[in-house]
């Protein structure tokens, strides 16, 4: 490749090379990657909006743009129009040349893909393009399932920022400045993470107000309140034994600022360590977002999320392929993150891959 | 003023102590302290190398980073050029820290592995905000010839060099900012044999093309015997006894240091030459020995040893030899 490069140092170049080596790991990660940045274009996969109409030699690109109303392309109502029927009123037009071009799965995940009907969950149907079924109010579940792995990683994202930031940030202070601020914040962490995190969702989730709701910033935040405790420790210990390192104390001898030997000196090395608990932190987050919806504190309705799916699967075993799809897709994913996290784990591993050769 | 006899030493040390907390108990108070360096004083004149020599544990490192103000000593003055560094904060020490440099034992540990050689050698010059970008290039390149490594070292990174190359980056980083005094705390104990003398023989031609003094910490007396104007021997965070270095060979005066010189591998034609072996181990810090803090492992111990501290006096006749003993050997 002769793209400018990253100027990266050996010993990550190594580290990275070796990841692209251990194959299942990698395999996983290009599935894992293409995953992610199709369902960032969930909008043009799965949607009900068209992606192209042709009407009257006109072009319409309704997917980001604005709503188009029925009367726009001669239906009779003023409201968003139904793309579904355009598609099949077009096509009932011998003399038409208009068309609509539809996405592969054409519904949003909330729309009820029978209107009129009953509500009840019906088998996978791919001449009406419910390529897994709906659900038991009709809703199409690949929708919901692609919706919700992406309000599960933006969660996972933020997840993980908020408890690293917060978690390396204060680990590190502990470490650098120990004494009795030290002292002081691991008690402090130690009262804080017994407080049994469960039933402080369930308290907060039944006082939300329900005009703000229960919606995936206040989750989030509670998520995470109870949660970067572990990475102060981790961070702790790591960067005490980094500063006792000599290149730290040379360093100190020129008379490097703290924020230089923070910076500089300290976290780059402590860091390349981290990476490799991003992976289990990721599958830890999804797990609990989708624990917490399937008990019911999670998410509120009718936001797509595996664990609701999960919780209306396991009380319609009678339609099992409601369980099914939310199961196997929750387990692909953990399989693919954890098959990742070993990959970069060994690429990684500061037993196989250290100074001291 | 009137009477400028001896100039003023470079560096004095008085009454030097580092005394670590030892935390322990429930509450990690600390009752008792590590008494790493118990009360150094001694002198160090311009342009001159001062070895310290002492059994592995005897706080000759931490006497070094006191002086580089690593640590903070716990008591004691470190006289600079006549200026208290002991108790100066980070700030006021910050522009007193170019004339005091060290050099560490150990050349992977001391190298940041993440930064190429140029890096590291001009941190210095970043730290204390000298010259441009170009400059500095320019001076981290002289500095590289200086101590005979090759313009391309300045992109590679350290653990491409060899351990003799990678202390030589380490000499150049301590030589940035022209310091007048170095510490040199065991600085080729962790290199090959073949290669500690070109070491050594770079750390003296430095010395005198730019007229450094150097402190240089060893743990056995064979090292420091080629490079040093004067020994000092430590035991237990003491000076035991000081002097020439010719002179502490041809007439050491303490039992310690006789133990220690008796270990020295070396051709003696007449065989008169005894090996002392010392018995018993070195004493914890923690809790050093009441009275001369040798006594438990002296052969020649009286009663008065083991409650009396003996004082560092000049030995009888020897005005620039000191000896902490209470006999006269
Ligand atoms: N930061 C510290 N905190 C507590 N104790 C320390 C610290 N640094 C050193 N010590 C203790 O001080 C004593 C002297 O240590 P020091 O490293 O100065 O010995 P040394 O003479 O350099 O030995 P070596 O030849 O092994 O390098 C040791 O008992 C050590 O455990
Ligand atoms: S004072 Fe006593 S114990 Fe100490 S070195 Fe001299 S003779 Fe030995
Ligand atoms: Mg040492």
């Amino acid at each position: 490749m002769n793209l400018p490069r990253l100027r990266l140092d050996p010993l990550t170049r190594k580290k990275l090379q070796r990841f692209r080596s251990i194959r299942r790991g990698y395999v996983s990660f290009l599935i894992l990657a293409t995953a992610v940045v199709l369902s960032l274009a969930a909008e043009l996969l799965v949607n009900s909006r068209a992606l192209v109409v042709r009407h009257e030699g006109r072009w319409h690109f309704p997917t980001y743009g604005r709503i188009h109303t029925g009367k726009e392309f001669g239906l009779d109502y003023a409201y968003e129009v139904n793309y579904r029927e355009l598609r099949r009123k077009f096509a009932a037009d011998p003399a038409g040349k208009n068309w609509v071009l539809l996405p592969p799965v054409p519904y949003n995940p909330l729309e009820n893909c029978h209107p009129g009907e009953t509500f009840r969950p019906r088998p996978p149907d791919w001449a009406r393009q419910n390529f897994l079924g709906t659900d038991q109010i009709n809703r199409d579940i690949l929708a919901r399932l692609v919706y919700g792995f992406r309000n599960a990683l933006v969660f996972a994202a933020a997840f993980l920022v908020l408890t690293y930031v917060v978690g390396i940030g204060l680990g590190c202070l502990m470490g650098y400045f120990g004494g009795w601020f030290d002292l002081l914040v691991q008690r402090l962490i130690e009262i804080w993470s017994n407080i049994p995190f469960l039933f402080v969702v369930i308290i907060v989730a039944s006082i939300v107000p329900a005009g703000i709701g229960m919606n995936l910033g206040v989750l989030l935040a509670i998520v995470v309140l109870f949660s970067w405790t572990g990475m102060t420790y981790y961070m702790r210990s790591a960067t005490y034994r980094e500063k006792a390192r000599d290149y730290v104390h040379a360093a100190q001898v020129l008379g490097a600022s703290t924020p230089r030997i923070l910076f500089r000196h300290i976290l780059p090395n402590v860091l390349s360590t981290i990476v490799t608990f991003i992976p289990f932190t990721i599958a830890s987050s999804i797990s609990a977002l989708t624990a917490l919806d399937f008990l019911g504190f999670g998410l509120p309705p009718p936001t797509p999320s595996w664990g609701e799916l999960l919780r209306q699967g396991t009380s319609n075993l009678q339609s099992p392929w409601i369980v099914a799809s939310a199961f196997s897709a929750l387990v692909l994913v953990l399989v693919l993150v954890t098959f990742i996290g070993e990959a970069i784990r060994e690429a990684f591993d500061p037993k196989k891959f250290t100074l001291y050769q | 003023m009137d009477t400028p006899a001896a100039p003023a030493p470079l560096l004095q040390l008085e009454n030097v102590q580092m005394h670590f907390p030892v935390r322990e108990g429930l509450f990690l108070r600390s009752q008792r302290s590590c008494r790493a360096v118990d009360g150094v004083s001694l002198q160090l004149r311009a342009g001159e190398t001062l070895g310290l020599v002492g059994e592995s544990g005897c706080g000759k490192s931490t006497l070094g980073k006191c002086i580089v103000r690593l640590h903070q000593p716990t008591a004691g003055r470190i006289l600079f050029a006549g200026t208290d560094l002991a108790t100066l904060g980070q700030t006021a020490l910050k522009p007193w820290r170019r004339h005091l440099q060290m050099v560490f034992q150990d050349p992977v540990e001391s190298l940041n592995a993440r930064h190429t050689v140029g890096e590291i050698v001009a941190e210095p010059f970043v730290i204390h905000g000298e010259g441009d970008a170009r400059e500095r290039r320019e001076r981290v390149l002289g500095l590289l010839d200086k101590v005979g490594l090759p313009a391309a070292a300045a992109d590679r990174y350290p653990f491409e060099f060899s351990g003799g190359q990678r202390q030589r980056i380490g000499i150049a980083r301590a030589l940035a900012l022209r310091p007048r005094l170095l510490v040199c705390d065991e600085p080729v104990s962790a290199l090959d044999v073949s290669i500690q003398s070109q070491v050594l023989n770079l750390l003296l031609d430095l010395q005198r093309e730019l007229g450094l003094s150097y402190l240089f910490i060893a743990h056995n007396l064979a090292v420091v015997k080629h490079v040093s104007d004067r020994i000092a021997i430590m035991y237990l965070g003491r000076i035991v006894e000081l002097a020439p270095a010719d002179e502490l060979y041809a007439s050491p005066r303490h039992p310690y240091t006789r133990a220690l010189l008796s270990a020295i591998p070396r051709p003696d034609p007449r065989g008169t030459r005894e090996r002392i072996v010392l018995q018993g181990d070195v004493p914890s810090p923690i809790n050093p020995p009441a009275g001369c803090p040798f006594h438990p492992r002296c052969p020649h111990a009286t009663d008065r040893c083991r409650v009396e501290a003996p004082a560092l006096r000049p030995a009888p006749g020897h005005a620039d030899h000191t000896v902490s003993c209470h006999l006269d050997l």
